[in-house]
């Protein structure tokens, strides 16, 4: 067989030009995003949900952790704080993220691969090079410079951890770790803005002044869409008839039922059922749809139960006036939903009006979205508050809400009735719910960004401390 | 004028078990010329690979330089220096490809270079080649550096497998679910954007294979029904898989209503099952005593015992004069018996005038063709004679062809399944077939729960697909294919089973039922009647009911009540209602103009979108901006390809 030459990768010092050749990796506490720079979209998305086989072993991916199987533990490497606590699994998730969809598993050297090599397709000859050469060769994405996200809050330690992976475990050539709050401003082209990035675990704002991060304006609150399913679940429980939660994998086939009948659908049979944090799972992917055909935000002005512009209606009475609308469960008992769909998202901006139970209290009123946008402007200079108030950018899959983007900007305007405020809310929701990726991946591939990476060599010299100098 | 010729244009579908390849366009896009299993045998040089199993006759053969038989087509026999190549083993194979992905890049360039030099295309020759969805950038990189590099192509694409079958089926909105062999890829592609966030990609355990082994473990307790059989008896037009459990429950109540199990019905002969055959096609009702087809069965079930494996071992132990022998008595036997058979008890089967759907049958036979037996004879060296011999013995195949239920299903697996083999089966005369019959246990092949995972997967992409008012249109656009689909009855179970658990009924709640007419008279006079778009701009109560009325009724019915929807609902008629989907769920209907496909069946319709896109690409595009020609590889690399992929 021929022999191919050795591929003409781009050369290291043109790391990112228009090339596909960087990778930006942008992980989150429900889904972890990674793709190429210059690209759109996230070409890879993996949940960040694991699960775990009482062998231990780990298993990632969506085809892997939706299937029923007793004894498969669902966890997740995040803390309820939205930084990484599991180490080693994050790191393992991360790199089935890039390597599955991207970069495919161990990739060697042209010079390594066996093409080009006559005597032995295996690499086999060069087995005797030394271990050394050996586990250079392992190392899954030398060839690629790693742009990474990471919340505004990231401690240190964290974040040293974070180069330390990349550059030693992966060996990655060059490295930068950016906020996700200003990669999401970078994808709507804007260096000066307000970013409220509502995610799973955490709604985050943060403040950018030509493109540095305004360390005192970072705020975050749980208020986000983990929080959501909360509320829906609470108010799954205290509707009345009870609304059953049951997740698709139980249900075999369902038939029609009359709105608030009890479902007739059979059920599969498991001998022994899947564990709790599976069950968890898969009812938040009900939930999901839920929210995505269901529940809206009260679009202001005013809060949901303030008064209307008639003497004692309120606005929670005029949406009772709209058509309700209907939901069906996976197992086919369905009904409507008037005012409670919008009453379940109404915590986010009202604290008096979040559901609560046993276990979930009211939120204080300093934590609702509302409260953490008004701590972060502020925390800022005062002359720079009206540009800001001009540029809001709102980003992350939380902020998919119907009319979430039309609230936020009504209760930002009543707060500060003087400059215009402007809630920019991609329209589409790919942008928008990927909005730290696509400005990583912009930034990526500028040009210019061409200095700012943290390359191996520098990595060398001054330890995982210089992404502290590096990356502010 | 346009860049390309149509017949020079080549076309190529790697997969894991079988790769596809044309050579020109035809007037009317035919299923693909070539057909080529994917594997490759090691070479005597290591890291070289011959496309068929080269084995030794001699031990002291010279050592034999493997390019000589590069290139040699199947079919012929060459013979030399103590070498043979053998066309029908695998033994040995290497498969470059696993569930889609490249495992062994050496053995895939060595296939790719098989395939090409099999078409053999005339220098000036662009290539499109069809990609497996779960090909990683990079590996597309590389295969563009193979292409452009080994073969000097002067221009290249590749397409999506998926995105193909859009194309092949012509629409731009499409569910794409592609059933493989050891996996299934499910993907959505709307406005002919092919969607990678949430694409479920080689779903593991939901292709044929996973077919073959619900059948190897249904079969578990009757001995014979090997790896290999059950693979055969998947392929085989009988073996399909019923739209719902239920029907395969119904099918086991009624084997139960006789007096024993099949099994057993089968081995003892007990009249039962007659009984039951008559029954349920209405013909005669009393059925004659003694050898009916019950004991026929019990018979076969002996020599299947003996099967596969014994017959081996019996060739390999030297035996065979003997097993032979005996086999001829067997013979006569049975053709007494059937005889007999046919005199009796026959009426009530197979002197029905209207043969019954192979459905409503209790039990059904299908040929089996042997390979592990030649395999056997060849390693113990049997000559040539001899196996002739053994064949005329053992096969039983010509005469009883025509008892394979439908014809059709027949033809077509022929056609595309096995057209390879059945050319090299031609050719050499060698292979053993058997007629080995089935219970109901064939209907189970898909009873492992692999539609349920199917059905999940695809629930699963749609759901994930990011442009939310699509999904409706992605579910009514469902296109399954994939040779893993072929048995029959299995996309329509899939469709069902999806039908079953995922589809949103129409709300009782928001249909005006019949307990409703006598309140629509009440709200009219508000003006509720009106359908009332929600407008951001005046959002407020005024513009719509009366706000006073509405908080009257709604104080005295605080929770949901057929009254209280009549304030809302007439205005859910105008809009979309249920916000869920999916509302419904349809297969995309296969363009008819394409004549040569409907025979063998639109499982591998991606090859099909690619001579579509083949035409677009290279001969009516003639910017040609859709694919990536030599200069844009020299000046840009293998990495330009991303900026053509489709």
């Amino acid at each position: 067989m021929a022999t191919i030459p050795p591929t003409q990768a781009p050369g290291t010092a043109e790391y990112a030009g228009d090339e596909i050749g960087a990778l930006v990796l942008d992980p989150g506490s429900h889904s972890t995003r990674a793709g190429f720079a210059g690209e759109d979209t996230p070409k890879s998305v993996v949940p960040t949900h694991y699960g775990v086989l009482p062998t231990g072993e780990r298993l990632f991916g969506d085809n892997a952790i939706h299937l029923p199987k007793a004894d498969l533990e669902i966890k997740n490497p995040y803390n309820s704080d939205g930084i990484v606590e599991d180490w080693e699994t994050a790191a393992k998730l991360w790199e089935y993220t890039i390597t599955s969809r991207l970069t495919g598993a161990r990739q060697t050297p042209p010079s390594k691969n066996g093409l080009n090599d006559a005597k032995d397709e295996n690499g086999d000859t060069n087995m005797d090079e030394g271990m050394e050469q050996l586990e250079e060769q392992e190392k899954p994405l030398q060839e690629f410079p790693l742009l990474m996200s990471e919340p505004a809050w990231n401690p240190a330690k964290e974040r040293q951890k974070t180069i330390e992976i990349a550059m030693e475990e992966w060996g990655v050539p060059a490295f930068f770790l950016a906020k996700n709050g200003q990669l999401a401003a970078y994808s709507q082209s804007k260096a000066t803005a307000l970013v409220v990035d509502i995610g799973a675990l955490n709604t985050s704002v943060t403040a950018l002044w030509d493109g540095m991060v305004l360390q005192k304006s970072l705020q975050h609150t749980p208020l986000a869409g983990n929080w959501l399913n909360d509320q829906i679940r609470i108010m799954f429980a205290n509707n009345q008839p009870p609304v059953p939660l049951v997740p698709h994998y139980m249900v075999k086939s369902k038939t029609p039922v009359d709105a608030n009948a009890p479902s007739s659908a059979t059920y599969v049979h498991f001998d022994k059922p899947p564990t709790d944090s599976f069950r968890k799972l898969e009812e938040e992917r009900v939930l999901t749809s839920f929210k995505e055909s269901v529940v809206q935000v009260w679009q202001g002005p005013g809060r949901l139960d303030s008064p209307a512009s008639q003497g004692g209606v309120t606005n929670g009475d005029y949406v009772k006036s709209m058509p309700p609308k209907p939901f069906e469960m996976p197992d086919g008992w369905n009904t409507v939903f008037g005012l409670e769909r919008f009453k379940v998202a109404e915590g986010l901006f009202d604290h008096n009006a979040a559901y609560t139970d046993d276990k979930t209290k009211k939120p204080s009123g300093e934590q609702t979205i509302i409260s953490v946008v008004n701590k972060a402007l502020q925390a800022v200079d005062v002359d720079a508050r009206p540009v800001l108030l001009n540029n809001i950018i709102l980003t992350g899959a939380g902020s998919l809400i119907d009319k979430l983007p039309e609230r936020l900007q009504a209760d930002i305007q009543a707060m500060y009735p003087n400059p215009r405020v402007r809630v920019l809310a991609n329209s589409n929701s790919v942008e928008r719910k990927y909005g730290a990726f696509v400005g990583g991946s912009v930034l990526a591939s500028l040009g210019s960004f061409h200095q700012m990476w943290v390359s191996k060599e520098e990595y060398a010299e001054h330890g995982a401390q210089i992404v502290d100098k590096r990356c502010k | 004028m346009p860049p390309f010729r149509d017949d020079q244009i080549l076309i190529i579908a790697p997969g894991s078990q079988t790769t596809l390849a044309q050579l020109g366009l035809p007037e009317s896009y035919t299923p693909a010329r070539s057909r080529l299993r994917s594997r490759m045998f090691p070479a005597e040089k290591e890291g070289e690979f011959e496309p068929v199993k080269i084995r030794r006759r001699e031990d002291n053969a010279p050592a034999h330089n493997g390019d000589g038989h590069e290139g040699a087509t199947n079919g012929e026999n060459d013979e030399n220096d103590g070498w043979e190549e053998d066309h029908i083993s695998e033994e040995g194979a290497v498969w470059p490809m696993k569930k889609g992905k490249i495992v062994d890049w050496p053995a895939f360039y060595a296939l790719m270079t098989h395939v090409y030099n099999t078409v053999n295309p005339p220098f000036h020759t662009p290539v499109l080649l069809i990609s497996e969805p779960v090909w990683t950038p990079k590996d597309l990189e590389k295969v563009t550096q193979f292409f452009f590099e080994k073969f000097k192509v002067p221009a290249f694409a590749v397409m999506d497998a998926a995105m193909a079958a859009t194309y092949a089926y012509g629409v731009p909105t499409a569910t794409v679910v592609d059933v493989g062999m050891e996996k299934a890829d499910i993907t959505c592609v709307s406005d002919h954007v092919l969607h990678h966030i949430g694409r479920s990609l080689a779903v593991p355990d939901c292709g044929g294979e996973s077919l073959t082994d619900r059948l190897v473990e249904v079969m578990k307790g009757r001995k014979g029904f090997g790896r290999e059989v059950c693979d055969q008896l998947k392929r085989s037009g009988i073996c399909e898989v019923l739209p719902s459990d239920a029907e395969i429950l119904k099918n086991d109540a009624a084997v139960e209503d006789d007096p024993a199990n099949p099994a057993a019905a089968a081995s003892t002969g007990i009249d039962g099952e007659g009984q039951q055959r008559s029954n349920s096609s209405g013909a005669v009702g009393d059925v004659p005593r003694g050898p009916g087809p019950g004991t026929e069965v019990g018979e076969e079930k002996l020599e299947d015992e003996e099967g596969v494996l014994d017959i081996a071992s019996i060739v390999t132990g030297g035996n065979m004069s003997e097993y032979l022998a005996q086999k001829e008595r067997e013979k006569a036997e049975r053709a007494a018996a059937k005889g007999k058979k046919g005199s009796d008890s026959q009426p009530a089967t197979a002197a029905k005038p209207v043969r019954l759907p192979n459905s409503k049958r209790l039990r059904n036979s299908f040929m089996y063709e042997d390979f592990n037996l030649h395999n056997a004879m060849k390693k113990a060296g049997m000559s040539g004679e001899n196996m002739a011999e053994m064949h005329s013995a053992l096969d039983e195949g010509p005469n009883k062809r025509q008892k394979t239920p439908e014809p059709t299903s027949a033809v077509s697996e022929n056609a595309a399944d096995g057209a390879l083999e059945t050319t090299q089966e031609t050719s050499s005369g060698s292979i053993f077939r058997r007629e080995i019959e089935v219970g109901p246990e064939r209907f189970q092949a898909a009873s492992g729960g692999i539609l349920d995972r199917l059905a999940d997967a695809v629930y699963r992409t749609v759901q994930s697909c990011n442009d939310i008012n699509r999904r409706s249109d992605l579910w009514d656009n469902m296109i399954i294919l994939g040779n893993g689909s072929r048995v029959r009855g299995f996309k329509d179970a899939l469709l069902a089973r999806l039908s079953e658990k995922y589809i949103i009924s129409p709300s009782s709640a928001t249909i005006f039922t019949s307990e409703l007419p006598s309140n629509l008279s009440t709200p009219i006079a508000t003006g509720a009647n009106t359908p009332m778009p929600q407008m951001p701009g005046q959002p407020h109560p005024s513009s719509g009911v009366n706000p006073l009325l509405v908080a009257a009724t709604t104080a005295q019915n605080p929770h949901f009540n057929p009254a209280q929807s009549t304030f809302g609902h007439q205005s859910s008629h105008s809009h979309s209602g249920h916000g869920q989907t999916p509302t419904s769920i349809k297969l995309v209907k296969f363009p008819e103009y394409f004549p040569e496909w409907k025979d063998v069946g639109y499982d591998e319709a991606a090859f099909l979108g690619a001579q579509v896109a083949a035409k677009v690409l290279y001969v009516n595009d003639s910017t040609g901006s859709g694919y990536m020609n030599r200069t844009t590889y020299n000046d840009q690399g293998p990495t330009a390809i991303h900026e053509v992929a489709m």
